[in-house]
């Protein structure tokens, strides 16, 4: 292994690992206020709602909401799924069989 | 409690994401190795002691272009900063694990495993045992799938071709539902989504560091906040 690179990895393990560890490890001690716990109560669903209009909408970097985005047409009868079953196997397995579908036809 | 039951648990809810890892974790490994000239000890390396599928993908696109060390590690810090949030909001549900315990796990924490436990802890109380099968075993899933990739480097696989790519998104859609209890989570849920493409349409930038879902939360958790029981 070359040295830079170790080197750089070691850099970026740094930058990766302190936001992760960092709050854990020292605000535990604390008790929240409510007001701040209700706040953190919301995050969960922000994120996750962020995360899933990104992974669906956003291919090559730009904002796609039309059906010609194929991941539009798998994510319908997937979210219909997990909305219906709220079972994460049933609606993965919908999803990669949507899309291995649309792939292979279109 | 359980011990077996738990890290058995643990194991069961990281396998989705596992799946989804491996297309992404394969990609990796084929570029680190294919077009940034990593060897395969280094792009595992990297997977061992990084765990930032993001931040994985900027080194590998920056040091192709010969950027400087400082440079994929500047974009690491912005691409990593999200994770101060989730973190701060797991703080709450990790009282039940020792805290030397729930740090040194953390170190598995990412958006995946963070939406898998946020699920979780809505119904169960955190184990130290839980948060050990689904971090380790969620690593150990990026770990091999990116060596796998950087070994197979020069013959590039279509991945999508079977679907894969979709199980990131679909584990998202689900997880969300999940926490989703209240009438106003759906309300946050929804104007954040909006906000967050809203951001990114405005300053494209952003998509690359995923700031803008950190800002997008941000707003939206503060709207939360404000909102009518």
């Amino acid at each position: 292994m070359r040295k830079e690179i170790v080197l750089l990895i070691i850099g970026m393990s740094i930058v990766s690992l302190l936001p992760r560890m960092f709050p854990i490890g020292t605000l535990s001690r604390f008790e929240f206020p409510e007001r701040v716990k209700e706040w953190l109560s919301y995050i969960p669903a922000a994120v996750l709602g962020s995360l899933l209009a990104m992974s669906v909408l956003v291919r090559n970097k730009t904002i796609d909401f039309s059906l010609q985005n194929h991941y539009v047409l798998a994510f319908i009868p997937t979210f219909a799924v997990a909305v219906f079953t709220r079972n994460l196997f049933y609606t993965l397995a919908t999803g990669i069989g949507c899309m291995a579908v649309i792939n292979h036809l279109l | 409690m359980d011990k077996r039951k738990e890290l058995l648990t643990g194991i069961k809810d990281a396998v989705p994401i596992v799946l989804g890892y491996f297309p992404l974790g394969f990609a990796f490994g084929v570029l680190a190795n294919s077009d940034a000239g990593m060897s395969v000890g280094e792009a595992t390396l990297m997977s061992v002691m990084c765990f930032t599928g993001a931040g994985q993908y900027i080194a590998v696109g920056l040091l192709k272009e010969g950027a400087a060390a400082i440079t994929i590690i500047l974009a690491n810090l912005l691409v990593n900063l999200r994770y101060f949030l989730f973190a701060t909001s797991l703080v709450p549900f990790l009282k039940t694990v020792p805290t030397r315990i729930a740090t040194l796990l953390s170190y598995g924490l990412t958006d995946e495993t963070y939406a898998v436990s946020v699920a979780h802890y809505a119904r169960f109380p955190a184990t130290s045992y839980y948060l050990a099968g689904l971090n380790l075993t969620s690593h150990v899933g990026w770990i091999a799938s990116s060596a796998l990739g950087a070994c197979m480097g020069q013959l590039v696989a279509d991945t999508g071709r079977y679907g894969l790519d979709f199980a990131l998104p679909a584990m998202y859609a689900v997880l969300l539902v999940m926490v989703v209890k209240r009438k106003q989570d759906a309300v946050v849920a929804a104007v954040t989504a909006a906000v967050c493409l809203l951001i990114a349409y405005l300053v494209p930038a952003t998509m690359n560091n995923l700031s803008n879902v950190i800002v997008a939360t941000l707003l939206g958790a503060t709207l939360g906040v404000t909102l009518k029981k």
